[in-house]
């Protein structure tokens, strides 16, 4: 046991938890990293490439190498950092990238193969045969490699989702974040406070040294105590804001229940988008380390990070409390560690200081002028080989904490393209002078690191920030704080023959640098993609800038000349999960549904899907057991008795003004302000480059109101269309538009008897041919009152109409038709039957408006009036359309067993099948039950000139070659008879 | 990203629709002499500056306004908005 | 009176109605709606007296309520009118305008807050990224929710009215509950 005295853990209250099957207790305010280490356990995981055995070596989201699978089944989360991972009672976490025990991991045998494996081994090697690489390298490759594995399971969690406002955003929760959240509160501003940690107060709480005299952790809880009673100011604990956007919007996820054993019924994180006028970033620093030779033991660690499991976590990486720790450090920094060590009665081994004049601060022995060259301790450190001047010795310890100096965390100052400098006196990049926009750096994040200095440039940062939003405020007041700032010797790594590494997660060791210099991989950017350096979870937090100094030093260049390393969101990994919002099946987007939905539900209906819409697509009966007889049964009733069909869908455009007439004529082709009250005409649209992108019909039922209709997929872009007309082209027409889609529940009636059905529910009026021919329309009332719209229009070729009412009636009128028509033979359709019943009236859809075909294509080319203005009209007598002589004609196989396909290409009978062949392609296919076989539609080169000639069309993804015949449209009742009955 | 809407202050641009290049404010007339050419050159010819950009953002999910938004494309910077009606009117006198 | 019996937005006989975390969520069905546009260059009317609104305003009126959605136009409410021809009413009222009848066109819920203006702010952030300073007792205004478009009218700190497509009032009351969760979760 490796648990020490002291430490900001709750000691009252015992937590068990598992790691590999075994039982551990800890503390609440522990991580599962701390608590490991408090439980003595050492060997974490083992390394991504070499499967070297790994332990902590960070305290914070830094974290290379302790990452673990938490929890199991579905709710397992691979590539956990246990240096981040709040403890709960019953945390369940596995180890990973071992094959057998972590111990006696099968693939350590890479290590040994560690020769043959440099940094490109695997670009170079699988080279040859070409075709193995995807057959066998990869796979074994992938078998081997690799991080943790998804569960593979779907996610059973919830996710919320939230919106922030604020004046000031204060990233991170330390001396800095707490100063500048302390100043724009008091001055009233609306403030949040993130910070990534479950506890405030970020280093405060790793250090000894006080504040005015009392420890840093009670300056902390009076803050805290502070931040409760000012309701300007929201504190967001376990809370990582991971990217800066555009206009200080920042992206965070707050981490709800992931310290709980399960979310229960709540949300498992919340992903806030905030958005801040200002925004102080305080976001610390990040220790870095020194290479040297068999640098990646367990037990070796990053030296402020050993202080803050001794000081906060009250836990050392010892094996028993005699074992002695040592130090290896370029800076004072290292020294603090020791200090702290010895106050905590740990042993110091000793330090090892790179610096010729290094002198100890406390009881314990300095090696100056020194450097550690070598470890042993295959699965954890036992003694640590010190070079100084030439002669080597070897000290026993079981833990090695080393200093490099400290970068500091600039990542969020990067993401709009920011470019850190560096700071040659503290040997690190700072912030550059392109933040985000609104983003003021503060404290250990801008170079301004001890504690003092930290707490007076959050005020001060914070202060300013306000300014520039014209509020005024005093910096808090601050409390008296130690004010030392060491920077580093320039020691970057300790060369040698043996490996030393750089990047612990990808196994990127001074070697693999060398190798990528030699290879002429110098720029970083080359550097990362050659050796992988800086990739995966971490994203080179721990080791870019040493990397970066290491190139620098092989090439004989300065660091700045050699590069820089520049971020992109996301800070810290963020779950797929949270992003996604949470919603799953039938709630993954909004969905839409008619007016008769449940009532076709209870019928039996399928739905399809129709862009946001559920619609019926066909409604089985007993006995059924295709689609395809349902389609068959409810067609032959639209064409022989009577059908109903929900056709809500279909957008509906309220137009009025005394301009509406004219205003139409610009955006139809065809012209609407010559059409009659109480009349219906059908109108298309184009773009204005000319091709046709949207159909329907318009209804006059007053001189200054007309009601559009358009097509279900294109209503929110016609409604578009239609205001950029009126407010961008036109605005000096009187015109009001306004979308009425919802409102109405509009219900087809289509068959030889649908006009003896609507007579049984339409209040007194006279629908005889001569009182309301074809394309009448009129404002009535139905089932004793209820005012509703008849539109006497037809889809399906037959007499038809479609009928309006306030939606919340359209269930029942629907109920009440089917329970009036029995006699008459009413059905029920759907989609699939309206889509049956078009194709045989040769009515084009989506398939054949599908924004690359013109009107002329359509057979409507004479629809585009020359009399007038109108969108498109201009493009679509130009050269290259006007020479465009695909047609839409009829196809119906020559076979009437042979199958059409739509997509299919149409070629010339007996020709060779190729691209320039091609004479045009079917559009839709369907089995006619009218016509017993199957039909289709599509465009053919000059199809008007060639009815009655033989085709083929092609399949060849299936291999399918059909003689069809071109024959006229519609196929059913070319006279309309039926349409005007 | 914040849009400044001139009536409704700042907001969230997912509550708009984009368009484009400002110029398609200025339609030609269809049935004006060498309309095909002025077309062409409107419906095709787009200005796509690295700098300072009239374009044409929709409030779809607001008051359904077209803006004219001054945006700067290299830094995303918002110089100004305006509704396009009132755009029009100004620059288009009829 | 016609002899037909309609559907709650939400598709049952009766408006939803649910006591969740600390607030109240009911589905309205007897408000009447209609929209009032002005004619090119009209100016505003005053229909039953009421006093229309600018950008983000709204006035509760006595028989009638407005709220402004667009430069020129308006969203006039009057409870428990929706049996009748509203928009027939509101176009005596305002014959110089254009009157479109919107009453099935929306599915409203209401939003009440036993505890006080509180809860009200933490639902407002968990489904709109909207300032709250924008929607105080008196606005109102149309934006972003869940992938829909809804408008929202703040009458007083303690409660808020959406106004949602109503064929996707479904959806929307699911997002509002699962906005209400995610308040619960953070206790």
């Amino acid at each position: 046991m490796s648990r020490i005295t002291g430490g900001v853990i709750d000691r009252g209250t015992t937590l068990s938890f598992h790691f590999d099957g075994k039982r551990y207790q800890g503390h609440p305010g522990d991580t599962l990293a701390s608590a490991l280490l408090a439980n003595g356990v050492r060997l974490i995981g083992r390394s991504f490439k070499y499967h070297r055995p790994r332990g902590v070596f960070s305290s914070g989201a830094e974290e290379p190498n302790a990452l673990v699978r938490l929890g199991s089944g579905a709710r397992a989360e691979p590539n956990s950092r246990a240096t981040v991972v709040e403890l709960f009672d019953g945390l369940v976490a596995t180890s990973q990238t071992h094959v057998g025990s972590l111990r006696r991991d099968a693939l350590a045998l890479n290590d040994l193969l560690a020769p043959f494996l440099p940094a490109g081994f695997y670009y170079k090697t699988f080279m040859w045969p070409k075709a193995f690489w995807e057959s066998v390298y990869e796979p074994a490759i992938r078998r081997a490699a690799g991080l943790g594995r998804l569960s593979g399971e779907p996610d059973p969690d919830r996710y919320g989702r939230g919106f922030l406002h604020c004046e000031v955003l204060v990233i991170g929760g330390g001396a800095a974040g707490l100063a500048a959240a302390l100043t724009a509160a008091r001055a009233g501003a609306r403030v949040v406070l993130a910070d990534d940690d479950f506890r405030l107060g970020g280093r405060l709480l790793s250090e000894s040294h006080d504040l005015d005299g009392v420890p840093a952790v009670e300056w902390v809880a009076r803050a805290e105590a502070e931040f409760a009673s000012l309701p300007n100011l929201r504190v967001l604990r376990r809370t990582t804001v991971f990217g800066a956007y555009d206009h200080g919007v920042y992206g965070a996820v707050e981490r709800v229940s992931d310290h709980q054993p399960e979310p229960g019924d709540g949300m498992r994180q919340t992903l806030w988008r905030i958005t801040a006028k200002r925004t102080v970033l305080a976001a610390g620093a990040t220790e870095r380390h020194i290479p040297f030779a068999d640098n990646d033991r367990p037990g070796i660690m990053l030296a402020g990070a050993m202080r803050s499991f001794v000081n906060r976590w009250a836990a050392t990486p010892q094996r028993t409390p005699a074992d002695p720790v040592a130090i290896f450090t370029n800076n004072d920094d290292g020294h603090r560690t020791a200090q702290d060590l010895l106050a905590r009665g740990v042993p110091v081994a000793g330090v090892v200081d790179t610096r010729d004049d290094a002198v100890a601060q406390g009881e314990y022995r300095v090696i100056a002028g020194a450097t550690v060259t070598g470890t042993r301790g295959r699965l954890g450190l036992r003694a640590i080989k010190v070079t100084q001047a030439g002669r080597s010795e070897w000290v026993d310890c079981a833990a090695l904490g080393v200093s490099g100096g400290w970068n500091p965390n600039v990542h969020l100052t990067c993401h709009h393209r920011g470019r850190p400098v560096w700071d040659a006196a503290l040997l690190a990049f700072v912030p550059g002078s392109d933040n985000p926009p609104g983003l003021l750096a503060a404290g250990a994040c801008a170079g301004r690191g001890s504690t003092r200095a930290a707490l007076a440039d959050g005020a001060r940062m914070a202060a300013a920030a306000l300014a520039e939003i014209g509020i005024a405020a005093d910096p808090c007041e601050l409390p008296e704080a130690e004010d030392s700032a060491s920077p580093p010797q320039p020691f970057w790594y300790v060369p040698g023959t043996r490996r030393a590494w750089v990047d612990f997660q990808n196994d990127v060791t001074v070697k693999d640098i060398a190798l990528a210099h030699q290879e002429n991989m110098r720029p970083v950017e080359h550097l990362k993609r050659w050796t992988t350096l800086g990739m995966a979870t971490d994203q080179g937090k721990t080791s870019n800038v040493t990397a970066l100094a290491i190139m620098a030093d092989l090439t004989g260049r300065t660091i700045p000349d050699t590069g820089t390393t520049v971020f992109r969101p996301p800070y810290a990994p963020v779950s797929l999960g949270v992003l996604g919002g949470g919603d799953q099946g039938e709630n993954f987007r909004p969905r839409r549904l008619t007016p008769t939905h449940h009532w076709a539900k209870a019928q039996g209906a399928v739905f399809v899907e129709a862009g946001a819409w559920m619609r019926a697509q066909y409604f089985p009966q007993s006995g059924e057991a295709h689609w395809q007889q349902s389609v068959e049964r409810e067609a032959r009733a639209v064409r022989s008795a009577v059908g109903l069909c929900d056709v809500t869908t279909l957008g509906k455009i309220d137009v009025q003004g005394t301009d509406a007439g004219a205003f139409l004529d610009r955006l139809y082709c065809n012209a609407m302000a010559s059409l009659k009250v109480g009349r219906v005409r059908y109108g298309l649209m184009l773009r204005e480059d000319g091709f046709a992108y949207d159909d329907g019909t318009c209804a006059r039922l007053a001189v200054d109101h007309y009601v559009v209709t358009t097509t279900t997929a294109n209503a929110g872009l016609v409604y578009r269309n239609l205001e950029f007309a009126r407010q961008c082209l036109w605005p000096e027409f009187d015109v009001q538009l306004v979308s009425v889609t919802d409102a109405w529940a509009q219900i087809a009636v289509a068959g030889p008897n649908s006009r003896a059905l609507l007579e049984r529910v339409v209040d007194g009026l006279d629908l005889s041919n001569a009182a309301f021919p074809f394309m009448a329309c009129a404002g009535v009332t139905v089932c004793g009152g209820l005012r509703a719209r008849l539109f006497r229009i037809s889809f399906s070729g037959e007499l038809a109409y479609e009928i309006a009412v306030p939606a919340r009636y359209g269930h029942a009128l629907m109920a009440r038709l089917m329970d009036c028509g029995q006699d008459l033979g009413v059905t029920p359709y759907g989609t699939e039957t309206l889509g049956v019943l078009r194709i045989e009236k040769g009515h084009p859809a989506g398939a054949e408006i599908n924004g690359q075909t013109s009107a002329a294509m359509l057979g409507l080319g004479r629809m585009v009036s020359p009399a007038k203005d109108a969108i498109g009209a201009v493009m679509s007598r130009r050269e290259g359309l006007a020479a465009e002589t695909r047609r839409l004609i009829g196809l119906v196989p020559v076979d009437p067993a042979a199958r059409l396909v739509a997509g299919a290409h149409l070629f010339p009978n007996g020709a060779r099948q190729s691209l320039e062949s091609g004479e045009g392609w079917i559009t839709s296919a369907c089995f006619s039950p009218q016509l017993g076989s199957r039909i289709g539609l599509g465009f053919l080169e000059r199809g008007e000139d060639r009815l009655g000639d033989i085709i083929v069309a092609a399949n060849p993804l299936e291999g399918e070659s059909v003689p069809v015949r071109a024959v006229s449209l519609p196929f059913v009742d070319p006279t309309g008879e039926r349409l005007r009955a | 990203m914040l849009i400044p809407h001139p009536l409704l202050g700042p907001r969230d641009a997912q509550e708009f629709t984009y368009l484009g290049d400002a110029r398609l404010l200025a339609r030609p007339d269809g049935m004006a002499e060498g309309a095909e050419a002025a077309f062409y050159d409107y419906v095709y010819l787009r200005n796509n500056p690295a700098g300072v950009h009239r374009e044409l953002w929709f409030h779809e999910h607001g008051d359904r306004s077209w803006l004219v938004v001054t945006r700067d494309t290299l830094t995303h910077d918002i110089l100004g908005a305006e509704l396009a009606t009132d755009v029009v009117r100004r620059e288009r006198p009829r | 009176m016609p002899d037909l019996a309609p559907l709650s937005a939400l598709g049952a006989e009766t408006p939803g109605s649910i006591h969740t975390g600390r607030l109240v969520l009911r589905e309205i069905s007897d408000i009447a709606l209609a929209t009032l546009a002005l004619r090119n260059g009209g100016t505003a009317p005053m229909p039953f007296g009421l006093v229309l609104p600018g950008p983000l305003g709204w006035n509760p009126g006595n028989l009638a309520g407005a709220f402004w959605i667009a430069p020129g136009q308006w969203m006039i409410s009057a409870d428990g009118r929706a049996h009748t021809d509203f928009a027939c009413d509101l176009k005596s009222a305002a014959p110089d305008c254009a009157v479109t009848e919107q009453t099935d066109g929306w599915a409203v819920f209401e939003i009440v807050s036993p505890e006080g203006a509180a809860p009200i702010g933490n639902l407002l952030e968990r489904i709109v990224n909207l300032d709250p300073r924008i929607l105080n007792a008196g606005a109102a205004t149309r934006t972003h929710m869940a992938h829909m478009s809804v408008f929202l009218v703040r009458p007083a700190d303690d409660r808020l009215t959406i106004l949602g497509m109503r064929s996707a009032a479904a959806s929307l009351w699911h997002a509002l509950l699962e906005a209400v969760r995610g308040i619960s979760a953070h206790g």
